[in-house]
This record gives structure tokens, sequence and C-alpha cells, in this order.
């Protein structure tokens, strides 16, 4: 009743021409895939600020908040808040988005080498976050494990079995610490250095939150994670800690208005809540730790909090290339699942026996151990196809969705098959040279 | 001589404080067929079970052979029961039924192919060994139940009312059979039965229950002609039962009733019991006068109901072509052959 | 002499039908037509069709894959290895119970089910905390000993957490039929020398073989469908976790994983119609006398000793996830140590502002569900058992499918078909109302009432309804008043199982819960467990959400002991 009441009064301000921007809808939808511990302080902020709207918090995962909002189209939620830029793309593609352009002054236009909001005006970020490597002190101190600092570390055979990553199929930000670097280190360099970190890997977990569950709890003591996973689990009091290579990027998290949203006027108004002051300063909570997208906001953070508008390292070495990798995204996700995820226990295996192998050759100094060890780090560093035929329409495209205007090579199952067995003959090779390495004499 | 079959010696039995078996002694001699007989809740059942190891006494003792196997349980006593269900397992068939037993025993397989084999020929089932359960006729799974039994060759077979889900005329065929049987294999039996004529006809001895106690123990005529106790006297076939005071001369009296020349154990207030079959009528009253009450043809008799005074006596006549029939409501004279009749207390 | 005409016998006749029956079937068809077959249609779609055309290329693909092979292979060995376990941990329990008069009898019953109680992502969570790498056990045997065992890695573990997780299921069943037996069967043993393990191996357990075999085609079919287990521990190659994984990235509209998804279900529905075969051309029905159960006697000292060895043992390691979480609950950190820094009661604080609201709504979701589900699981066993139905081995199947049908795509299906259908009055789409939750937890769950309303009435003499059929009743009323009576145990077992599973369901709750006001406690659990500042408050919900099963549970087995207990008083006086 009150509802159709508030509907009412709302039609008869329009009809009047009385200020009727004004007037916010009695409630707002968002699906979102952050915690409560994101969300409640904003949405407690907002409510004070607008105590005439209501805001109606709908928790989903990204894949079935995107599947939601795709099988709701007739009537939507108003809004979708969620980190993975993919998802926004997915949305965005599928027109399942709205156009606005938010009161956004004092918003960087750029984080770290990306633009802050979607140039087209679908979505925007409100805080960055950039990945980087956390680790769990008390582990690390009983293992008589070093700290790592930079990707390259995580190659060292001291780390053998101790890392943990999400695979960048689950999860849009390690996607996109992939993709930075392979466009970093350049696409073979980078495939190697993953694969080398990848035979250090304790598990691949399914789940972004797999990765800081598990470095929380001391299961293994390294993990390949978003910032503000390892800052807010370090200001929850867990032996933690967070630090961001060299070769990062810092990348935003989003929200969008859904399209056909009927809330229109409180969507935009929570989107400029956001990316007001008010809104940015709720981000630097203990319990939330993401980067505020607008510099005037880091003058009430706390002494040593990232500042990417400051810091000259922070994702400013790595000029992203969004195009490059939007052609091939979904084909390095499979690629990274065929090559690491599914064949893990092969690709440790391997790395574990060149591991043994140079300790071995360092001792030996044979000759023939050494180029055994060299062809064995070759093989067990090797991607099965080039940088250009991974962004070729034919074989990306087989990755994509299907479209008669787009013919592809192969099915994607069939490219799939052949990337397995490739993984598989390779791994197994360069274990069997490396032992033979080692005992080379 | 050598030690009973079957002892079970001053057996109590119970629940907390309801008392199934009170005090109950016998024995069972060697190759003896023996039937427990009493009504439903009289404690027969249960004193089988014991017998079998399901269960132990509160007291008392039981022996199998001169055995007392009274903490033996069930699996180590070589007592084989048939059951009143028959329990044929249904998810074997009826070869592995009989040769389940034998298994147990450890007898070699070809042996026991050739025992089963045996058993069923001698239960008349030779062809249906690898028939299932489900597959029989109620008389065949009896069958099958005594042959699962008999194989094993039990040191005593136990019947728990092995006939009561057959129909009468296959109850009379399978009584005789299973009669036989025990005689050629010489088992000490017991077999359970509510059934008087059916422990009438089968067993060597019986023992009447009633209560959780024995009210007599002897063979079937014994039983018949000289009943220890009234429950007995009634339970066994049918007793006219009158109460009265005895004379020590033999002279019984009651309420309008009267009878001479009974043998007196102990004068004073007394039951006299006779047989219907014991009793003949006259359309002219002697000693006894009544009036018919109610009248049954059985075939070869007739059966009489007829008021004598506040007494209702029941009487059987020989039936034949040519002899009298009594109308409903028509004076008799009852004349009652008194060496046949008991005097109870 | 003329013979007299033969007599026309009619259709219904011949399937030995009646019309209740038909109104039985027809509820029975339309409920999974509209539920389960067309919303998941819907979705599946994809795995037949090639952009232009239907296709079998990308079925072929997948016969290819050698991928895809292996971890056919890997599913079929886990699952029965699976299997196994939980026979070993759940046959001696089941036996205890109905065999002894004990009070652990009670104490098995209640606990048995928890373990079924338990959120996939907490769950997983918890056996780290314990069993992991460095969960710990292993923490304290590397301080003692020096060493660890690797109970959480690899296919092993994933043997292991699904055994100890699943026995629940053949626990249940098989109890229920254990007590089916009628105590002759037993003694008629005993008397002809078997004792112990033979007895019970050659008489006692061939004769449960009904309940047996539903709870282990049941665990089987589970382990063979679950992904929450190996995706927690990162064991990706098993059919399962590979279609989630390829049906829940974004915007990937892979073929594959709908391709898996079917053969998942067809495997399911294969291994449950093997496991029925074997149960064929055999009669189970033991109650000659309506049932009895076993004799069951009292234990000596030192049987006692070892029973309660075993329980405590058995029970240790299935409540281990629960007594981890349980801490989890209550921890303010807890990182790389055997128990918690410190203790807090502050989770369950935060979580007591929407708990109340959760609680109910999973207690009325989820009863909707399990009572669905037995209604439709007595009715679709009575028509496979009882007519000559066409089609009735097809209903049985369709709904035995369901067990392999992923969550996500159910959800997405219901969406997809309901959310455009409005409700009369509040204009709410049927799809997000909160019955369609309940019913897309009753789609799922299904099977498992299914599988224990069959075991019930496959040991159901026929005569004992012929009994009442004599006297009168319809087959409506013989179906109230003596199959449903008689099958209680077993339906029983179904509702519990229904019941407590659906309690836990997470995939299809996140599509189709659209307001905090009427989600359900597996939602808070999620939305609580997403955090990385801990999850504490996540694992209170999860404690909460066991307690209320359990209680629920011992509700029900309260009621149905009441009842039992009040028809054999009333038969006594009888």
């Amino acid at each position: 009743m009150l509802k159709l009441a508030s509907i009412s009064l709302a039609a008869l301000i329009a009809v009047t021409g009385v200020a009727a921007a004004q007037a916010l809808e009695d409630r707002v939808t968002i699906v979102t895939s952050f915690s409560r511990d994101v969300t409640t302080p904003f949405v407690d902020a907002f409510q004070k600020k607008y105590p005439g709207t209501k805001v109606e918090i709908q928790n989903r995962s990204t894949t079935a908040g995107v599947a939601f909002i795709r099988e709701t189209r007739s009537n939507p939620p108003d809004m979708m808040w969620a980190s993975a830029p993919d998802a926004f793309e997915v949305l965005k593609k599928g027109n399942l988005l709205q156009k606005y352009e938010p009161k956004s002054e004092g918003v960087a236009p750029k984080v770290g080498s990306s633009p802050t909001h979607d140039p087209q005006g679908f979505y925007f970020g409100f805080a960055a976050s950039g990945y980087g490597i956390m680790y769990n002190t008390r582990y690390l101190r009983a293992n008589n494990i070093p700290a790592p600092k930079e990707w390259d570390d995580l190659k060292k055979p001291i780390y053998f079995g101790h890392v943990g990553i999400s695979a960048p199929s689950r999860s849009g930000t390690t996607h996109l610490t992939v993709e930075t670097i392979l466009q970093g280190e350049g696409w073979d360099k980078g495939w190697a250095s993953m694969l080398e970190i990848g035979g250090n890997f304790a598990s691949v977990s399914d789940r972004s939150f797999g990765v800081p569950d598990a470095v929380n709890s001391g299961q293994y003591g390294v993990g390949i994670v978003i910032d503000f996973f390892g800052l807010s689990a370090k200001a929850s009091g867990f032996p933690v800690e967070f630090v961001y290579p060299t070769v990062t990027t810092i990348v935003p998290a989003n929200i969008g208005i859904v399209a056909g949203a009927k809330n229109q006027r409180a969507a935009q108004a929570f989107v400029d809540f956001l990316l007001s002051e008010d809104g940015q300063a709720v981000l630097l909570d203990p319990k939330i730790q993401r980067l505020p997208v607008r510099p005037a906001s880091y003058a009430k953070a706390p002494a040593g909090y990232p500042n990417p508008f400051t810091d000259p390292n922070l994702g400013r070495r790595v000029v992203f290339d969004g195009d490059l990798s939007e052609g091939r995204y979904e084909l390095v996700n499979s690629l990274y699942d065929r090559i690491v995820t599914f064949r893990l226990k092969e690709l440790t295996e391997a790395w574990k026996s060149i591991h043994a192998a140079d300790a071995a050759v360092a001792k030996s100094n044979s000759a023939e151990g050494k180029r055994l060890l060299a062809e064995a780090r070759k093989l067990a560093s090797a991607v099965p196809i080039t940088e250009k035929e991974a962004s070729d329409p034919a074989i990306a495209g087989a990755f994509q969705e299907k479209r008669p205007d787009r013919p592809v090579a192969a099915r994607q199952a069939e490219f799939e098959e052949r990337w397995d067995a490739f993984a598989r003959q390779n791994y197994a090779q360069a274990k069997t040279l490396a032992d033979n390495a080692a005992r080379a004499r | 001589m050598s030690a009973p079959g079957v002892e079970i010696d001053r057996v109590s039995f119970g629940y907390g404080s309801t008392k199934i078996l009170d005090d109950v002694s016998l024995r069972v001699e060697k190759g003896e067929f023996f039937a427990f007989l009493g009504p439903s809740g009289s404690g027969k059942t249960t004193l089988l079970r014991l017998v079998a190891g399901f269960g132990v006494p509160n007291a008392g003792a039981v022996r199998v052979n001169g055995r007392d196997v009274t903490d033996v349980p069930p699996w180590k006593r070589n007592v084989g029961m048939v059951f009143q269900s028959y329990a044929l397992w249904p998810h074997m068939t009826v070869a592995k039924n009989v040769a389940f037993g034998l298994e147990r025993r450890d007898v070699p397989k070809a042996e026991i192919g050739k025992r089963v084999a045996a058993a069923l020929d001698l239960v008349g089932l030779g062809a249906y060994g690898e028939r299932r359960p489900a597959q029989l006729s109620g008389g065949q799974q009896q069958r099958v139940a005594v042959a699962r039994t008999l194989v094993i060759e039990p040191d005593v077979l136990l019947l728990d009312e092995p006939l009561s889900n057959l129909d009468a005329k296959l109850r009379v065929e399978m009584r005789q059979e299973i009669r036989e049987l025990q005689r050629k294999l010489g088992l000490t039996t017991i077999y359970v039965t509510h059934d008087q004529e059916e422990a009438n006809a089968i067993a060597d001895r019986i023992a009447v229950l009633d209560g959780g106690r024995i009210q007599q123990l002897g063979a079937p005529m014994d039983l018949y002609d000289r009943p220890a106790n009234r429950f007995v006297a009634a339970f066994l076939g049918t007793a006219n039962l009158i109460e009265g005071d005895l004379a020590a001369d033999g002279n019984f009296r009651a309420d309008r009733f009267a009878l001479s020349g009974l043998t007196v154990p102990k004068p004073g207030k007394a039951c006299v019991s006779f047989r219907p079959h014991d009793v003949t009528l006259s359309a002219e009253g002697r000693n006894l006068a009544g009036t018919i009450q109610h009248r049954e043809f059985l075939g070869g008799n007739i059966r009489y109901v007829v008021t004598v005074g506040p007494h209702r006596v029941t009487v059987d006549t020989v039936h034949r072509r040519d002899s009298q029939v009594y109308d409903v409501g028509a004076s008799v004279g009852l004349s009652i052959d008194a060496s046949q009749a008991s005097v109870l207390y | 002499m003329t013979l007299p005409a033969p007599r026309r016998v009619g259709l219904l006749a011949r399937w030995e039908t009646t019309p209740f029956h038909l109104i039985c079937a027809g509820t029975v068809a339309a409920f999974l037509v509209a539920f389960l077959i067309v919303p998941v249609a819907t979705v599946v779609f994809v795995a037949f069709w090639d952009g232009q055309s239907l296709t079998l290329v990308h079925f072929a693909d997948f016969f290819r894959t050698s991928l895809m092979i292996e971890a056919t292979w890997n599913s079929i060995y886990v699952a029965l290895m699976a299997v196994i376990v939980a026979t070993i941990i759940a046959v001696p329990l089941a036996y205890f119970t109905v065999r002894f008069r004990f009070k652990g009898a009670a104490l098995i019953q209640t606990l048995g089910v928890i373990p079924l109680v338990m959120p996939p992502f907490v769950g997983a969570v918890a056996m780290q905390l314990v069993y992991g790498r460095n969960g710990s056990v292993n923490l304290l045997l590397m301080d003692w000993f020096g060493f660890r065992l690797p109970f959480m890695e690899g296919l092993n573990g994933v043997i292991f957490v699904q055994g100890l997780h699943y026995f629940p299921f053949i626990l249940l069943n098989l109890s229920a039929s254990l007590a089916n037996i009628d105590s002759a069967m037993e003694e008629s043993a005993q008397n002809l020398g078997a004792s112990g393990w033979t007895l019970f191996s050659k008489i006692v357990f061939p004769l449960a073989m009904p309940g047996y075999i539903a709870g282990a085609a049941l665990v089987f079919a589970k382990v063979f469908d679950d992904l929450a287990t190996p995706l927690l521990l990162n064991v990706n190659n098993m059919l399962a976790p590979q279609a989630y994984l390829r049906i829940t990235s974004v915007g990937l509209a892979d073929p594959m994983g709908y391709v898996i998804s079917t053969i998942l279900v067809v495997l399911s529905v294969v291994a449950v119609w093997l496991s029925l075969l074997s149960l064929k051309n055999r009669d189970f029905a033991t109650t000659q006398r309506g049932g009895g159960g076993l004799s069951k006697r009292e234990l000596r000292t030192w049987e006692k000793f070892g029973a309660y060895a075993f329980i405590a043992v058995a029970l240790i390691l299935a409540l281990s996830p629960h007594f981890g979480i349980l801490m989890l609950s209550l921890a303010t950190v807890w990182s790389f140590s055997v128990i918690p820094d410190a203790f807090t009661f502050a989770h369950y604080i935060t979580v007591f502002r929407d708990a109340g609201g959760m609680m109910a709504n999973t207690v009325l979701y989820c009863g909707v569900a399990a009572l669905i589900d037995v209604v439709l699981g007595t009715m679709i066993a009575y028509l496979v058992l009882r007519t000559k139905l066409p089609f009735r081995q097809l209903i049985d199947q369709i709904a035995m499918a369901a067990v392999a049908v992923p969550g996500l795509v159910l959800g997405i299906g219901i969406l997809r078909v309901y959310f455009d259908v409005k409700l009369p009055f509040s204009g709410e789409s049927l799809a997000t109302f909160w019955v369609m939750l309940a019913i897309a937890y009753a789609v799922r769950r299904l099977p498992y009432a299914l599988r224990s309303c069959t075991a019930a009435l496959q040991q159901l003499h026929r005569s004992l309804e012929e009994a009442a059929e004599c006297l009168g009743g319809d087959k409506s009323v013989v179906m109230r008043k003596i199959v449903v009576p008689l099958m209680a145990g077993g339906i029983l077992a179904g509702f519990v199982t229904s019941f407590a599973t659906a309690a836990v369901e997470l995939a299809s709750t996140l599509l189709l819960v659209t307001r905090d006001a009427s989600a359900p406690l597996s939602y808070g659990i999620y939305v609580y467990m997403q955090s990385a500042a801990g999850r504490g408050p996540g694992a209170a919900l999860g404690v909460i959400a066991v307690v209320v099963v359990a209680i629920a549970t011992w509700a029900a087995y309260r009621v149905a002991e009441n009842d039992r207990a009040r028809r054999a008083r009333e038969g006594v006086a009888a």
C-alpha cells in the first residue's frame, strides 16, 4: 500500500513537473558478489543520506549474478556490483547494461594504466585493486622460507609446494594478472614464467576465495591474490602480509546499471554516492581495504596504505592493451587450464625433477647434464601456440559464442585435446630428461 | 539308563514381574515324540524356544542328551527347529536353504550336495532344489523347512505349530508324514500345538501347559481318560464338568443332578467329569431328567445339549439310519456310565 | 455346448491400474515435466546445437578428449571407492542400532544424519582445517612424529571426504531395511548353526539388500555427481567438476559443459538401473508377520566396549568437520595452528541479526521440499512395484536422473521458464516465489526419497495390502491406511535425507533467492563465507544450520517413534 502510494505520488510529481529528478524511488536492488563486510557499510551510509530509499542487496556469485540478470530481462534487478571487469564486458555485450554519466568530479580518469570507467559509459570503476603476493608469516617461519617480493621469487625451488593461485578461468582478477604477465614479459617468456611458478604450486583453486582461505589458515604459505584479500585479512588479525610485485596491474572494481532497471534514479544516485567523497571514504574501512579512485580520499588513509596515484611502482610499469586482452580472453583461460590447472600433477613432478637435477648438476658439473637439463626446462616451459595464433579469430573464435559470421578452424574441444596432449607429453619428457640429467656424470 | 533326550529342570522364565514359565520340569526320552499342548499364551512356544536357545531361563536348566545347554547359544546346540512361519530365506534357492546348516558344519561340498538331495527326496521335493521359496506352495514350503532342519541330523527336532498355516486336509497328511519320518529317523521330537486332536494323533506323550505351568503330563489316552484337573479335562476333548458333593459311598449329588457308583478318592466337595459319549439318552428318564436344548448333526454322531436343572450336559449319540432322533424341546432321560467318569477337585 | 465368450479385459485391468493410480501417475508426470524436464532441456539444449542445427559432434568430441576419458574413469573409481568406505562405516553402525539394546543406538540414529548437513563450502574448509596438509591432525603428527598423512590429497582425499560425508545414505536405508526383517529368519539360521559373521553375511545382510542397495546407489550417484568436494580439494580431473567449471565460467557458451552434464545424468541413471537389476526377480518381502525386526539383545561388556569404540572412531571421523566449523565459528584467528589463537562469540552476534528469519525459511522450504519428495517418492515406488502401467520404469528413471542435474542448470532453467509467469495478486514472478525454491530443492532430492520409499515397499508383502482390499479398502484407502504406515520407516529416512541435504543446497539457492527476507541459511552461509576478513560468521551460520537440521531430524524421529509406540499400544489393546 505504502509502495503504491509513493509510486502514485512520484507520478503526480512527475506530471506536475515539480522537481521530478529529486524524488528517488523507495528501493533499489543490487546484485553483487561482494560480501556483507563490503556492502553493509555502503548501504548504511547511502540509506542515511537517502532515508526514503531502501537498498536491497542480492548476494550471488559473479556467474550466478550474470545468469540471473540474463534470465530476468523482463523485470531485472537495478544494478550489478562486482570486481571482475570481464563480467561487465559480458553484460555490456549482451545489451544488459545501460549508459549513465555519473557525477565524478575529483575521480581520477585513470587508475594504473586503465581508464577508471568504461569508455562507453556502461559501467564505472568505484575502487581500484591490484594483484600481488600474500603470505602467511607463521607458515614461512615454520618452514624456514624467505618472504617473496617478486613473481620471479616464486620460481625458486624453496617455494616448491608452497604456492597457490586461483584459475584465471574462475577469477577475473587472476586472469588480469596472467594477462599482465603475458603483456609485461611477452607471450613466450610470460608463459615460461607462469609454468615455472606453476611448478611450485600446491594447488590451483577454483574459487578466488580459495587462495586467501588457504593462506589464512596456513594450508599453504604463499598465495597470488588481489590486494584487498591480503590487506583485509591482515587488518582482521591474521598473520599474513601482502606485497605488490613490480609487474602488476591496477584495475577498477565496478558497478553498472542494468538495462530496463525499474528504479533508475535511485540506481544513479547509488553510483554517484559510491564515487562521492563520502562513498570513497568507506573504502578505507579495515574490512574493505580497497583503493579509492579519488586521489583526495587518500588523505584520510592510515600510513602505509597503498596509493596508486603517488606510488610510481604501483601498476605503472605495464601498459595494458585492453583490445589484445579481450581478443584472446577465453583462449588464454582455456589454455591455462589445459597446461596448468588440469595437468598440475604432471607439471609439478616435472619441475620437482628439474629442481633436483639443478642441484645435482651444480655438483657434478656434467656437460651432458647441463644439456639435458636445458632441454628439460625448455619442454617444461613451452606453450603450444604462438602469440599470433592466439589472437587469430579463426582460433580464438572457437572459444567464444558461435556466430555464423565467424568461421573457426576447429572446435574448442579439438584445440583443447591437442594442448592437453602437448602438455602431458612435454612434462613427462621433461621429467625423464631431468632425471637423466641428475644421473649424468 | 541313558540320559533323556531333553530334560527341562525347574525352569522359570519371564520379563520383569510377568512370569511366562513357572517352575517347569519335564523329561523327553530319546526317540520320543513329545507334544507341548496349550492355548495361546500358555507358555508352550516360549518353552520350546528355551530348548532351542532363544532366551535364557531365569532359573533352572535345560539339558539335551544329558549335556547342560542352558547357557549355550542356539548355534552351538545342534537342536533343529521348524518355525511356524517356516522362515525360509527368500534370497536363497530351496537347495541353498537346505544346504545352509551343513555348510555351517563344514561338511565337504560333495557330501552337502548328496545330503541336500537326500533330504529333499525324503520330503518329496527332489525336483525343486533350484526354485525359490516364493515359487512354492504352503505345503511345499513346509516340507522345505522340515528338510532344512532334518538335514543337519539334529539331536532334537523342535516343531513350532508347523501345520497351522496349512489347510485341514493337508494338515492331516503332513502330520502323518512327519510322524513317519520321525519314527524312521528315531529323532527325539518336541511338537508345539494348540490343537488337541493334532497332539493326540501324533505324540507319544503330551505336556499340557496353561498359565506357564504344566497341568498334566502323560500319554494322550491317559490324559483323555484320566484328566488331572478341570483344565485338562476341558481342553482335551469335550468334557461335562459338574460341581457338587461326593459321599464316601460313591454317590455324587448336585443341584437336581446325581450320579452313583463313582470311585471315591476323597469325599467332600468335588467336580465330576464325563465325556459326551458316556451318556445315553432315552425317551423315559430313569435317574436323570432333562430337556433337549440344541442339536447338531455331525455325520457319524449327533451332538445334543441337554439341560438338567441348572446344568448343561453335552451328549454324543452314534448316528445310524434307524436310530432315534430327539427334537429340541423334547424331554429325555440321561444315564451316565459312572465307570468312565472322573472325579476332580 | 458353447463356451462363454471371453471377457474383454480393459486396459486399466491389464495394467493392474485403477483411476487412483492414474491420478498418481499424472501428478508425478506433470511435476517431472514441469520442474525437471522442461527447465533442464531448455539449458542442456546447447549440448546438441552447433549454431545452426542439431548435432552429436560435441559428444564425439567428449569421447575423443583424453582428459574427459580420464575424468570419467576417475569419477567411476572415486564413486566406487567412496561406496566401499561408506559401507565400512555404515554397515556396522546400522547393525548395532537394530541388533543391540543399548544407548548408543539413539546416538547413532541422530548423529548419523549430521554428516549430510554440511554446507559444501564450510565442510571442505573445515575438513582442510582438521585433516588438511597443515590441518590440526597433520600439525600434531608433524610435531610428535615428524610426518604427515595425505588425507586430503588427490582422488584419495575425495574418497575420504565423500565416504565420510555420504555414509548416512547407507546407514539410514539399511537400518530401515534391517528393522523390517522377520526375527524368525534370523533365528532359523542360528538354529542351524550360524552366528556372528556368518549369520550376518549369509542371512541378515542379504535380506536387507534392498535397503543397502538403495543407499549404495545413492552414495554412488551422489559422489559421482558431486562437485563441491573435488572442487574444494582442487581435484579437477573428474566429470562433475569439469562440467561445473565449464558451465560456470563467465560468459562462456562452451557446449562441453552441457555434454558432460548429459553424460553424468545418463551414467547416474545407468548405475541406479544396474543396482535395481541386481535386485530383480528376487523376493525380499520378509515381513510375513508384518515386521517385528531382529531380536535385540543386551551387549556383553567387552562387546559394548568394542561397539562404543567403533562408534566413537566413526563418529569422530564423520563429525570432525562439524567440530572444525564449531571451532572456526568461535575462533578469532586460526592460522597454521592446532587450535585457534583465541575464542570469541563475536561471530554469532554478527549473524544473529539475520539468523532467525533464515532458520524459519530453511525449515519451511526444506520441510515443504522433503514433503513433496516423500509424497512423490511413495507414489512412484507404488506405481513401479504394484502396477503394470506402461512407462512406469521411465518415470522412475527420470526422477532418478535428477540426482545428476547440477543445481545451477536447474536454477537457470527454472528462471528461463517461469520468470515471466506472474503470481496473481502480488505480481511477483513465479520463479522467485519461495515455493519455487522449495520445488527446486525437491526436484534435486527426489532421488533420495524415491530410493528409500522403493526399498521400503519392496520389503512389504503384498498380502498385507490385499487383506485390506478384501476388507473393502479401495486403492487410495489402502495406500493411506496400510501402505504408508507400514512404509513409515523408509519414508522417514527419505524425508530426513531430503530435508537435511536441502538445507545446505547452494547453487539453485543463489539463483532463486531475491531478497534477504526470503533467504534460507545456505544463502547466509555463502554470503558470510565470502569474506577474506575471516570465515567466522559463515561458520557460525553453518553451526546454526547443523543444529537446526539436527533438531528437525530428532523431532522427525520422535514423531515416528511416538507413532510407532502408539500403534504398538493399540495393537496390544486390540
